[in-house]
């Protein structure tokens, strides 16, 4: 009985994960980009979800769009600011400039904010109901179900509309798809825009429940590179499985080990994968 | 060009004597002896970052090597941190051939994230393990028992340390730089796949480019250890050690010779400075101008300062050129 | 060319910090806190606290009965001169904590030094004070062998790991004799220094103590605790103590409250319970916790409440235990310094060896403030707070005692 909370638990999480880490593997797959900035993304999503509530009140809904759209407009600012011209650069500038941008996002974070860790005042989403046995706190179980939803509308939505082959193309052969007319800047900062809002979703389902600082972002960060390297990069329905898979092994080595070994079986696995099978559950080499 | 090397020397011999008179003396000593410990970081992280061009944001896990084995041997058996430098490169080294064998199949931005992996693994295991100061850390000798534990109250024998040790891995990197090593390196970082078609024995290559580095890194390390007397999981294994070197290195040039101390050069007092006027507000600014100067560097400048002034200087040949020309 | 572009920014950052701030008939006294990283806010607050012990210092105060130099401007002895803190943020950094202690020193020449939060900042800081002969006074951070290392510079206020685990079993023993059931005790703590020391502290005191205690360790930053609590669960313990910051325990008291499990009574090691954040995210959860602090506001009247006014007119939140520590470090200092009637560090540092503060002249809770040969003060002690509606109420030792103990804890019931 206690097994199955456990296995509950992980995979409502591994939801959200899913849905943060489905944003990073498109830019992955995309550009062979890594985005070290993407769990500020996250945190910005939650204090996005802050003001939100602050401004405006209003429920869950109303916060997850505000996060939606605020993220949508940073994450394209970044890629034309930043991320164009530096994909033209040295590999050292690319890997130097998301991690100058997750700093500079976090200390602005933290300038505006403070540093005080902050929940959200009490919403109508308070409880737990009870199923069968199992508790689930009934935040947790809507940041669950609303992110395995809007990561499958995400893969529903790249498989079935004209957008998304277009961002597929570009994915998938740049130059080809450049000779078919689609503007590959115009798709990449589409990712862009569309990963950062996803994360920023995210971050407000979770800030729900957890309270949040300026400083989360870091956490987050690894267990989106975790999940996107084992789903595969650039496969967001890998990024979906494994969001799940990764949520459960936590839950369950946090049980079985104790919950020092959490991190451990999760970054072994990571590098495990690396070496192993660098192309993850669903992606291609 | 021969008297602007004897310049420089001359400059960071004479540094400590320079500034002794001043108001601030012993905080500026102190300074000088923290450019060259990160310079020697910078240069050791060069080697494999800058010359081979694979970048390594886990370059903490030498570091931390380094720093742990001195303080792991005098305070679990009261030898002289000294005696622990050796075990520190040794470790780093063996780790670096551990590592390095199934990571460099990886390329660009995999590999990468390989590294920050590892030492974060690296990080967990020695936070959580007793023997080497869980999350307490070690600690080196308060008060010095003899010359030997390196506690000094002023900061010029550490500065005349780091300028020596500073001063070796230049030469090295300088000689490597003109040697096989340098020439094969040279050719994978411009191009992996060509250079193994044209027979570069590339694994093999970059494995010493690896251990050079690991081993130097470790070193500074070590320094770090001697100097600080403390060490602990954030400190010594933490990813911002890693993400400075990479900085200074990339600001002063990644790759050259002298880009890891002009970056230190520069880097080290912009961060005190700034820390010094803005961190007692705690807003926050002292990061957001690292991040800014990080960001600025990737966007505008990713080739640094020696980049920068070989353009200018290009372009003032070009110039003098034309005029000759026109005249 | 590069040689001379170098050189000239060097020498100007040089120049521009080798230049000492000033302020007339002022003592200076140099105070290192973490403004930014990971213990920011507990370190915002205690610079808060510090601005506000300076003030009361400073300026007069004569509604603040029997604290030392509250009721005169200034320092007396010195003529009325006024304290100037400098503020310096370390970072959580050890280096950057052993570099500012030494600009603090020798380029502002501070009479005293106050800090530091970090046990490891801690560390290398006292060292060099150490070095140069200039008083430290280290007012909350825990670990043992700050005062272990036959330091004559350095002295600290603040009670240490073990004197917390000592309290808690005294406590728990005495809860046995009068019949509560409490065989068996289980430890969470975090796994940085500061849960490991004390979690570990308490554990060894527990188990002398004659109690069957487990420990659990977990991750500092983690998102998610529902393997621990349901592991609580399945264990049974009476009591659970928990070690960890502020956002760890709000996190374990939403999960216990979903998992639906609550033993006897739940004690928190300050920190994380003690955190402004924590009453109004989860006060209405965690009702009838026990918190370990040296800090009650206590009754309207009393010269902890106007403390405590004071300090919500400047932040807008209560004084937390951890901050009012550095308070009480500064006003240890302050009056030492006054004894001098000097800024010479010597005299500074005798007059703190010969401190001899009784209750009634401390704003915290200690049994005075007397400092032994290592610089411990060996009067430092901590008493039980209890959640109780709104706020948290003095219960134990009796002798303390505002409010009834209620065991066992009602929690969200």
């Amino acid at each position: 009985m206690i097994l199955l909370q456990v296995v509950v638990g992980g995979l409502l999480l591994g939801a959200v994960y899913a849905l943060f880490s489905s944003g990073l593997t498109l830019i992955w797959g995309m550009m062979n980009f890594i985005n070290f900035a993407h769990g500020e993304f996250v945190m910005l999503g939650m204090y996005a979800a802050l003001l939100a509530v602050l401004w405006i009140g209003g429920g869950p809904v109303v916060f997850g769009l505000a996060a939606a759209l605020g993220l949508f407009l940073l994450g394209v600012i970044v890629y034309f600011a930043l991320i164009r011209e530096v994909m033209r650069g040295p590999m050292l500038a690319q890997i130097l400039s998301t991690f100058g941008l997750a700093l500079l996002l976090r200390y602005a974070a933290f300038w505006i904010f403070s540093p005080n860790f902050i929940t959200l005042p009490h919403t109508a989403l308070a409880g737990t109901i009870n199923l069968a046995g199992i508790l689930i706190s009934i935040p947790q179980l809507v940041a669950g179900l609303a992110a395995a939803v809007l990561a499958t509308l995400m893969h529903v939505a790249l498989m079935r509309t004209a957008v998304g082959s277009q961002l597929r193309a570009v994915a998938e052969d740049r130059t080809a798809a450049m000779l078919m007319g689609i503007r590959p800047d115009r798709m990449q900062a589409l990712a862009w825009g569309l990963a950062a809002a996803s994360a920023g979703i995210a971050g407000a389902l979770m800030a729900i429940s957890f309270p949040f600082s300026p400083a989360v972002g870091e956490t987050f960060a690894l267990t989106a590179f975790v999940v996107v390297t084992l789903g595969g990069f650039g496969s967001v329905p890998g990024a979906m499985l494994a969001g799940l898979i990764v949520g459960l092994i936590q839950a369950l080595s946090a049980y079985w080990f104790g919950p020092i070994y959490k991190d451990v079986v999760v970054y072994g696995l990571f590098v495990a994968l690396l070496w192993l099978r660098p192309q993850g559950l669903l992606g291609t080499a | 060009m021969r008297w602007g090397w004897l310049a420089l020397a001359a400059m960071l011999l004479a540094y400590p004597w320079l500034v002794a008179g001043s108001a601030s003396g012993a905080f500026l000593q102190d300074m000088g002896a923290l450019v060259l410990l990160a310079a020697i970081g910078a240069a050791a992280w060069n080697v494999l970052g800058g010359y081979a061009g694979q970048i390594s944001v886990g370059h903490a896990m030498f570091f931390g090597a380094g720093a742990y084995m001195p303080l792991l041997v005098y305070q679990h058996w009261q030898l002289p941190p000294l005696l622990g430098m050796p075990l520190g490169v040794a470790a780093s080294l063996v780790v670096a051939i551990i590592i390095g064998f199934p990571t460099f199949r990886l390329s660009g931005h995999y590999f990468s994230m390989a590294t920050i992996a590892v030492a974060e693994l690296v990080r967990i295991v020695v936070g959580n393990w007793d023997f080497l100061g869980a999350a307490i850390g070690l600690q080196g000798p308060a008060t010095a028992r003899g010359w030997y534990d390196f506690v000094f109250r002023s900061a010029v024998p550490y500065y005349y340390l780091f300028l020596g040790v500073l001063a070796l891995l230049l030469l090295v990197t300088w000689q490597m730089q003109r040697s096989r090593l340098g020439y094969y390196l040279r050719a994978v970082r411009a191009g992996e796949r060509a250079a193994r078609s044209l027979g570069v024995p590339v694994r093999r290559y970059k494995l010493y480019a690896l251990m050079l580095s690991a081993g130097f890194t470790s070193l500074a390390g070590s320094l770090y250890a001697l100097k600080t007397g403390f060490v602990d999981p954030d400190s010594g294994l933490g990813i911002l050690v890693s993400v400075q070197m990479i900085i200074i290195a990339a600001l002063g040039g990644a790759g050259t010779l002298l880009g890891p101390l002009l970056g230190a050069m520069i880097l080290v007092p912009l961060q005190t400075a700034t820390n010094t006027w803005l961190g007692g507000s705690g807003s926050g600014l002292t990061y957001i101008v690292y991040g800014g100067v990080i960001v600025l560097i990737a966007r505008f400048e990713p080739g640094g300062l020696v980049e920068l002034w070989h353009r200018q200087a290009t372009a003032r040949l070009m110039r003098r050129g034309e005029a000759r020309h026109a005249a | 060319m590069r040689l001379p572009i170098a050189f000239a920014a060097a020498a100007a950052f040089a120049a521009a910090l080798a230049v000492p701030a000033f302020a007339a008939d002022s003592v200076k006294i140099g105070a290192l806190y973490p403004l930014t990283g990971n213990s920011a806010p507990a370190g915002q607050a205690a610079k808060a606290a510090v601005e506000l012990g300076v003030e009361i210092v400073n300026a007069a105060h004569p509604e603040l009965k029997g604290l030392p130099l509250a009721d005169s401007a200034g320092l007396p002895n010195l003529g009325g001169a006024k304290i100037d803190v400098i503020h310096v943020d370390h970072q959580g950094d050890p280096s950057v904590g052993q570099q500012q202690t030494l600009r603090l020193i020798t380029q502002e020449h501070v009479a005293a030094l106050l800090g530091v939060y970090h046990s490891s900042v801690a560390l290398t800081a006292t060292a060099v004070a150490e070095r140069y002969g200039v008083p430290f006074v280290v007012g909350d951070s825990v670990a043992a062998n700050i005062t272990q290392r036959g330091f004559k510079w350095t002295f600290r206020v603040t009670p240490i790991a073990t004197d917390f685990a000592a309290a808690y079993t005294e406590f728990l023993k005495q809860m046995k004799t009068i019949g509560k059931k409490v065989d068996s005790i289980a430890i969470l703590n975090e796994n940085t220094d500061y849960g490991t020391s004390v979690g570990g502290s308490i554990a060894e005191a527990a188990r002398k103590g004659g109690f069957d205690v487990q420990q659990i360790v977990y991750n500092a930053k983690s998102t998610d605790v529902s393997a621990q609590v349901l592991q609580l669960k399945e264990k049974k313990p009476d009591v659970a103590i928990f070690v960890g910051y502020t956002a760890d325990e709000i996190l374990y008291m939403k999960t216990l409250r979903d998992l639906d499990y609550m033993p006897s009574m739940i004690i928190g090691d300050d920190a994380g319970f003690s955190d402004p954040s924590f009453i109004p995210a989860v006060g209405d959860l965690a009702q009838g916790v026990l918190d370990r602090s040296a800090w009650a506001v206590g009754a309207p009247g009393s010269v902890t409440f106007a403390i405590n006014e004071m300090y919500k007119a400047r932040t807008g939140r209560d004084l937390d235990d951890t901050s009012g520590r550095w308070m009480q470090a500064l006003l240890v200092l302050a009056d030492a310094i006054n004894r001098a009637g000097s800024t010479d560090p010597a005299k500074i540092q005798q007059a703190l060896q010969e401190t001899d503060l009784k209750p009634a002249q401390l704003m915290m809770g200690y049994r005075g403030v007397k400092f032994d040969a290592a610089g411990q003060n060996i009067l430092a002690s901590t008493y039980l707070i209890q959640l109780q509606g709104k706020a948290y109420k003095a219960v134990w030792p009796e002798t303390r005692a505002t409010a009834q103990l209620q065991w066992p804890m009602t929690g969200w019931k």
